[in-house]
């Protein structure tokens, strides 16, 4: 049996904001559901997140921002990958995100937002139907 | 305790009923075990209560630091009064918050005076202050102003306590400062205006929070490397002990470690290992311990829904760090021992729930009463719609504060000390909570203290690891949140109420908060003299290289000068390096 490429997924901490429980807990619960997974750790600017997007060569992009910057942040990281030609990564969205702010972090290009008390079962599952792997 | 033939008819007694009444019953409903727990006397072994407890205000302070607090004094007396104790005043600070620029935050405060509320500044800085950033760094962008008040330099410091003179003046109220990797040119700012307007520093009172070293396992906001973050410390540490005498040097605790995902134990641990790494600070520095631990204060540990162990762990808690002053720091001042905190148990705001949030006004109480029964006033923390993002809405706090005040003068849940004490479940489950900790201590001790275990990466990982566990618990359904991962079926309802979010985070001020302050920062550095800058802070990159050196004085020579925020930081940046965000 031909051995499927794991679907490879960057999880990344934008800004400053160093709440990192959140981001870590969905990385080894993606890890453990066969993804490959990286972790970019704290600080990172959109220019950072933007290489590691490219560099890593991932399937899925899941920033974690809890300090209210989302909107800006989000912008800035989604502009920095399309003027790289990178944007056709599939974007999520978690930390503490608004029912307000949705709509536009949608229209920006985030593919969904998942909050406090998603299980990363729930975020698994919409990765593989997202990316059409079943 | 129990005389030996006591024992052993209860030893008998015990095996009578397990063989007769707990295992049929077991059988019966055809489970693995019983689903509960019963503590006879025989679960303490060698209870001495003057060792172990003794009365409330005596070491080890198991039973609490004190026959009763100064709120429980007038409680009565503020129930006929209807005095708003979250509003500060009379020598205390106000609600925990900040935004925008120095001038919003002032007119924040000037707008809560005028509402009758005049506890000092209990102030929250935003991302780019807490990082040692100006307003116009690139590594700012977006997070000015946003999480608290955004200060580049004196100046803005300045415009802020504008709303505080004449009989609030700052010799008059408190000043709280959560700050900590840049906390010491927060305090050279706080010494710069008593100087400024002729008050002798000496009277400064309030808290920085000054408690770098939880940064590096809970919340993030660091700059320096864990090293060089406690030679800042030490400086901070003497600075106060030797000029602020009335200044809080810390607000230590295991919060930010908890809610990070720490266990129980990990939090009593790791924060006993900073404590001990900051103690240890202040006496190579030629200190005798009991100058300047009277000093130290804990802003809160974590907390969980579990209150019987929550309730243990404020008691082991208190022993322990009296132990710790007492035995492995020789302390002989009393005060030296005492583990001072405004709040005990409560629930932990990681265990609120973005679904259902009503329900978290059901879990604040389990809080309060966990708190009123381990030697704190009842709080029903935090208020329930703590979840849905910055501000609590009026309803919320209503709602939180008369359920403190139903648990104080309807339940009367704080009339008792320790009222567990002598408990079999209890005093053992104390036992166990301390002696787990100690262990972790010592483990740490013997790696090198709390420094040595973040640069190798012992307690991030500890922490990271731990977080994920209890994850993975919730998604096997094995740990149970209410509304989260059970009880979540189409029958299920969603209660919801109307709330007023108190506005303080203006949206308004908020679009041009970055901008504002920008353009405030550019004026600053057009205004100020280029050179007399540049030469403090030379004079502060040469005293840097020497770690003995106290840099307190050149930083507030700095902060006099006009320098910022940035500038200051920068220049430690250049001598001490950055910390490596850990890898786990």
């Amino acid at each position: 049996m031909r051995e499927e490429r794991k679907i490879r997924v960057l999880v990344a901490k934008p800004g400053l904001d160093g709440h990192e429980r959140g981001a870590r807990v969905v990385a080894y619960g993606l890890r453990d559901a066969g993804f490959e997974v990286i972790y970019t750790g704290l600080r990172q600017s959109p220019d950072q997140i933007a290489t590691a997007v490219i560099q890593e060569d991932v399937d899925v992009l899941g920033m974690s921002i809890l300090s209210g910057a989302h909107l800006t942040l989000t912008r800035k990281v989604i502009d920095r990958l399309r003027e790289r030609g990178a944007a056709d990564v599939l974007i999520l969205l978690g930390g503490i995100v608004p029912e307000a702010d949705v709509p536009a972090l949608k229209e920006m290009g985030v593919a969904g937002i998942f909050t406090a008390g998603t299980p990363v079962a729930k975020i698994a599952e919409f990765i593989r139907a997202e990316l059409g792997a079943g | 305790m129990i005389d030996p033939k006591e024992r052993e008819k209860i030893e008998k007694a015990e095996k009578e009923w397990r063989e007769k009444v707990l295992e049929p019953r077991v059988q019966r409903f055809n489970l693995p075990g019983s689903p509960t727990r019963f503590h006879s006397p025989l679960a303490l072994k060698d209870f001495d209560f003057l060792e172990k407890v003794n009365y409330p205000g005596q070491y080890p302070y198991t039973a609490g630091n004190n026959p009763f607090d100064f709120w429980r004094a007038y409680a009565e007396e503020g129930a006929r009064l209807g005095f708003r104790s979250d509003w500060g005043g009379a020598g205390s600070v106000g609600k925990y918050g900040g935004f925008g620029t120095a001038s919003d935050y002032r007119d924040y405060l000037k707008r809560m005076q005028s509402l009758g509320r005049k506890g000092g500044p209990n102030m929250a800085f935003d991302l780019a202050t807490q990082c040692g950033y100006d307003s116009d760094s690139p590594m700012a962008e977006g997070e000015v102003g946003r999480v608290g008040v955004a200060i580049d330099s004196f100046r803005d410091f300045q415009v802020i306590y504008e709303a505080y003179t004449g009989e609030l003046d700052i010799d008059k109220v408190p000043s709280n400062f959560t700050i900590n990797a840049p906390a010491a040119v927060i305090i050279a700012m706080y010494v710069a205006l008593a100087e400024k307007r002729g008050i002798p520093p000496a009277r400064l009172q309030g808290t920085p929070q000054n408690d770098i070293l939880k940064e590096f396992i809970a919340r993030g906001t660091y700059i320096y490397p864990p090293g060089p973050s406690l030679r800042l410390f030490r400086d901070t540490l003497v600075f106060c002990t030797e000029h602020l005498p009335k200044l809080n040097i810390t607000s230590m605790g295991g919060y930010h470690i908890r809610e990070a995902g720490a266990t129980r134990t990990q939090d009593l641990a790791f924060s006993m290992a900073i404590a001990a790494a900051y103690l240890r600070a202040g006496v190579e520095a030629g200190l005798e311990v009991d100058r300047f631990a009277p000093m130290f204060t804990f802003n809160a540990f974590g907390g969980s829904m579990e209150i019987y162990q929550e309730i243990a762990f404020q008691r082991a808690a208190r022993r322990m760090y009296a132990r710790l002053l007492k035995e492995r720091f020789q302390a002989k001042n009393p005060r030296s021992m005492l583990l001072r905190q405004p709040i005990t148990a409560h629930i932990g705001c990681s265990s609120t729930t973005l679904q259902r949030t009503l329900n978290n006004l059901t879990r604040s109480v389990v809080g309060g009463l966990a708190a009123g029964m381990s030697g704190a006033i009842p709080g029903a923390f935090p208020p329930f719609d703590e979840p849905l993002g910055l501000g609590h809405s009026l309803e919320a706090v209503q709602l939180q504060l008369d359920a403190s005040r139903i648990l104080i003068f309807e339940a009367r849940v704080a009339d008792v000390n320790d009222p567990w004490a002598g408990s079999y479940f209890m005093e053992s489950l104390t036992d166990e909570s301390e002696q787990a900790a100690w262990e972790e201590f010592d483990r740490i001790e013997k790696m090198g203290g709390a420094v040595a275990a973040i640069e190798n990466g012992y307690m991030p990982r500890a922490v990271a690891r731990s977080a994920y566990e209890k994850q993975k618990r919730i998604e096997k359904q094995q740990d149970f949140v209410v509304g989260v991962n059970c009880f979540t079926g189409p029958n299920e309802i969603e209660v919801t109420i109307n709330r007023c979010v108190e506005a303080t985070y203006d949206p308004e001020l908020m679009k041009t908060a970055e901008a504002r302050q920008k353009a405030g920062l550019a004026e600053l550095k057009r205004e100020r003299d280029g050179k007399a800058v540049a030469s403090v802070l030379a004079g502060l990159r040469q005293r840097a290289r020497d770690p003995g050196a106290n840099l307190m004085p050149n930083i507030l020579e700095c902060v006099k000068s006009e320098a910022t925020l940035q500038e200051i930081c920068d220049v430690m940046r250049e001598i001490f390096g950055l910390a490596e965000p850990t890898r786990v």
